[in-house]
């Protein structure tokens, strides 16, 4: 245990009997050290007087050579036990006498030493010259052991000690009873002190012992605990105060509790019934609220977004026209975007993107939608109907062109050929070839007026749909053709086709007009070549008039006949559109006219290339049926 | 032995003056003393200074503070110049020593120390008596001289001068000796 938390009792003990031993101690010591120096000086003392004796006496015998004399004299040493040993010099330094007398010079010093005392290995020497009437005849040496000395100083630390322990024990009993008297106060106060803190009860109040300074702890203690027992009364009655008024108050926000709840969930319940998608991004577009119109149509729950951002919740929303048009109103633009295809779902939106602000600072976005897609739909239903119209009033006029020309001229020829037949009345030949021209005039009239007829009723055609086998309409047109084939040497040569689904009639028509024609502008031995190759999906992707969702076959019809300039390749799918004059070749201007037609009567595309004298290849893209 | 005593002499003085004298000392001891003084009578010699510092003489025997203490020899000189040199620039007592050479007795008129180079009995014992009244310190080589009346006889035991003090002839002849050299020598 450290001294520092020690109990006061123990701590004055130990401060007293420390304070004891240290002063013994010290003393001990001093007294020790003193006994030493004064033995020493008084073993100096009486060395030096038995030398100045000695010195004196030996004298004559140096003087006269007499080393018995000299001798003799150091052996009176013998009475002083303390001396174990001693030896005169001469004048040159040279060992005249020693005693005891069978010392062996070794243990002596060779030649005599400086003059005086001094402590070696616990003996004293002493050097002394050996002096006669003022002159220096000789030295003396004398050694002395001081082991006296050292048994005198153990007896004194022995004593020491003895005092050391009595005076400890001493005081250690003094100690006890005395530090009681400052210790005991103390302990009853703390005691005091324990009590409360642990039992809370400050009507207790410490004993007082004197008029010392823990006497006055104590007044000061008990002047404390009054002071807190009134200040404890005090707090108790404002506690109870502050309760009642805690409780009032908890009462008051309850009740507004219960009227924002209920606004809350009006504002909630008004926005759950609006027919619009309405939802509050904050500034870092992460989701405030959604209402369940937005629920439904982005197939999701409020409780999935609410705190997430906008374009972890919806990726391909990035770069978006609503992404950019969310983006302005956050720099605080109001944004009415009346059409926008939502990259989300599939559906159209008029969109309001309405910064949330408080003062100046944006700090959200409230956004409006409203689906927009039936009447998309409907608008793109109208359209197709306007487009359709306006394409049965071309056709329309188109009709008005071939009855104002076309079909007027056969009749013009007939009415001249007739007034012709009627001035040559009488030349049978002439009336003849007038005749055969008139009835030709009406012939082609015929292939005309039929030829129209088959236009207008595939337009109106509402067929159903059968497989037909491409090969076996081709063996057919073959057959049908055989003596045109015959008559132009021509080869018509194809890859095994397909087997697609349309009307059976038309695809026989369809191919037999190209082959017609094929057979009939050519200045050659005609050529035909049918190939066919299934769209990719990538491929099908890449045509914008294509449905994606579709798979297509793609015919190309090629010939190697007189071909036509680039410029009119879409012009010669009009009706009546004729390149040539009907001189160089016979034809009506209808056959492409109603291929077009029948292809788009297929939901298909026909294409036309050509190169003037090389040929024309026709491009037939016809559906095979969902993927 | 002799070189020892005589740094005895020279102890108590500089070392400059030691060194000069030790010089010269051996310079005369090399080509003189050594070839006329004995190793013997070099010894003596020196005693017979040293005496100056262990007996006292009464203060009547000297006229008066710097009169010169004198060291007398009587009968042929053994010691040469050794003796000279000796006690060259010594004093006993601040009186400065001074040698001095004897044929007989009449000749003394005073002195302090005085050898007698003479071994025949009937020759000493009348210049003892001769000298009784004179406070004298007689020393002499002759047998048992203390015995006839003189002072101190030098003797040689185991190649070693030795003395014989007769206490009573110095007492009469009002000379204190030191306890000291009656220490180290044989007293009748």
């Amino acid at each position: 245990m450290k001294l520092t938390d020690a109990p006061i009792q123990r701590k004055l003990m130990s401060v007293i009997i420390l304070s004891c031993a240290v002063v013994v101690l010290l003393m001990s010591a001093a007294f020790i050290l003193f006994e030493y120096y004064s033995f020493k000086k008084s073993l100096e003392g009486q060395i030096s007087t038995l030398a100045e004796t000695i010195a004196y006496n030996s004298s004559a015998a140096i003087i006269f050579d007499s080393p018995q004399e000299a001798n003799d004299i150091l052996n009176a040493l013998s009475a002083e036990k303390r001396i174990v040993a001693a030896s005169l010099y001469d004048a040159e330094g040279k060992l005249f006498a020693k005693y005891p007398i069978d010392l062996p010079n070794i243990s002596l010093p060779v030649k005599p030493g400086v003059k005086g005392f001094r402590f070696i290995a616990g003996h004293l020497e002493v050097f002394r010259p050996v002096v006669q009437k003022d002159a220096t005849v000789g030295t003396l040496y004398i050694k002395s052991n001081m082991e006296a000395m050292y048994i005198q100083l153990k007896k004194y630390m022995m004593l020491a000690a003895w005092l050391f322990c009595c005076s400890l024990f001493v005081a250690y009993l003094l100690s006890r009873s005395l530090t009681k008297t400052i210790s005991q106060p103390i302990l009853a106060l703390e005691q005091t002190a324990k009590m409360i803190s642990d039992k809370r009860d400050y009507s207790v109040r410490a004993v007082k012992f004197g008029k010392d300074e823990v006497g006055a702890l104590t007044d000061a203690f008990n002047n404390m605990l009054t002071r807190i027992e009134v200040q404890n009364a005090e707090i108790t009655s404002f506690n109870i105060k502050l309760e009642q008024k805690v409780r009032e108050r908890t009462n008051e926000l309850e009740s507004a509790n219960i009227y924002l709840k209920q606004q809350n969930d009006f504002v909630e319940t008004i926005l759950d019934s609006s027919a619009h998608i309405i939802a509050v991004l904050d500034k870092d577009l992460r989701f405030n609220s959604l209402n369940r119109k937005g629920e439904e149509l982005y197939h999701t729950k409020k409780e999935k977004v609410i705190g997430k951002s906008y374009l972890d919740v919806f990726p391909e929303s990035i770069n978006s026209p609503a992404h950019l048009d969310i983006q302005r109103a956050l720099r605080g633009e109001y944004v009415h975007n009346t059409v926008s295809r939502s990259a989300v779902i599939d559906g159209y939106f008029e969109n309001y993107f309405i910064p949330l602000k408080l003062g100046e600072e944006v700090y959200g976005v409230l956004i409006l939608s409203h689906d927009i897609t039936d009447i998309m739909e409907a608008n793109e239903k109208l359209k197709e109907l306007n487009n359709e119209l306006e394409k049965s009033n071309r056709d329309l006029e188109q009709f008005a062109f071939i009855a104002s020309h076309d079909l007027q001229e056969p009749l013009r020829k007939i009415h001249i050929f007739n007034d012709m037949l009627a001035e040559n009345f009488h030349d049978e030949q002439n009336m003849r070839k007038y005749q055969a021209k008139i009835d030709q005039s009406a012939r082609r009239m015929q292939d005309l007026i039929m030829d129209v007829l088959n236009f207008s009723r595939i337009s109106k055609s509402e067929e159903a749909f059968t497989q037909n086998d491409l090969n076996l309409i081709i063996e057919n047109l073959k057959n049908d053709f055989e003596l045109l084939i015959t008559e132009k040497d021509a080869t018509i040569s194809y890859e095994p086709l397909p087997v697609i689904p349309g009307i059976a009639l038309q695809l026989s028509q369809l191919f037999s007009n190209l082959i017609s024609n094929s057979l009939k502008y050519n200045d050659k031995k005609p050529a035909i070549n049918i190939a066919t190759h299934f769209l990719t999906r990538e491929e099908t992707k890449a045509n914008k008039k294509l449905n994606p969702a579709i798979r297509y076959v793609q015919i190309i019809f090629s010939d190697n006949g007189i071909g036509f300039e680039t410029k009119y390749s879409e012009q010669i799918f009009t009706i009546f559109q004729r390149l040539h004059g009907k001189q160089a070749y016979s034809g009506t201007g209808i056959g492409l006219a109603l291929c077009r037609k029948i292809v788009e009567n297929h939901q298909g595309i026909i294409t036309a290339e050509g190169q003037v004298g090389v040929g024309a290849t026709f491009t037939i893209i016809l559906p095979m049926g969902n993927l | 032995m002799r070189t020892g005593i005589s740094y005895i002499i020279l102890f108590n003085r500089g070392l400059k003056k030691a060194c000069a004298v030790f010089f010269v000392l051996f310079l005369f001891n090399a080509q003189f003393s050594q070839a006329q003084t004995s190793s013997e009578y070099q010894v003596k010699a020196v005693f017979l200074y040293n005496f100056t510092r262990f007996v006292d003489w009464p203060a009547t025997s000297f006229e008066s503070g710097n009169s010169p203490f004198i060291i007398g020899i009587l009968g042929n000189d053994p010691f040469g110049t050794y003796i000279d040199e000796t006690v060259n620039g010594e004093n006993a007592a601040g009186h400065p020593i001074l040698i001095r050479r004897y044929k007989t007795v009449k000749d003394i008129d005073h002195c302090h120390i005085l050898f007698i180079n003479s071994t025949d009995a009937e020759l000493i014992k009348p210049m003892l008596a001769e000298l009784k009244e004179k406070k004298v310190l007689t020393v002499s080589d002759a047998n048992s001289f203390a015995s006839l009346g003189g002072i101190i006889g030098f003797y040689m035991e185991n190649n070693k001068i030795r003395m014989q003090i007769n206490a009573g002839a110095a007492k009469a002849a009002s000379l204190n000796i030191s306890s000291k050299l009656l220490g180290v020598a044989k007293i009748l």
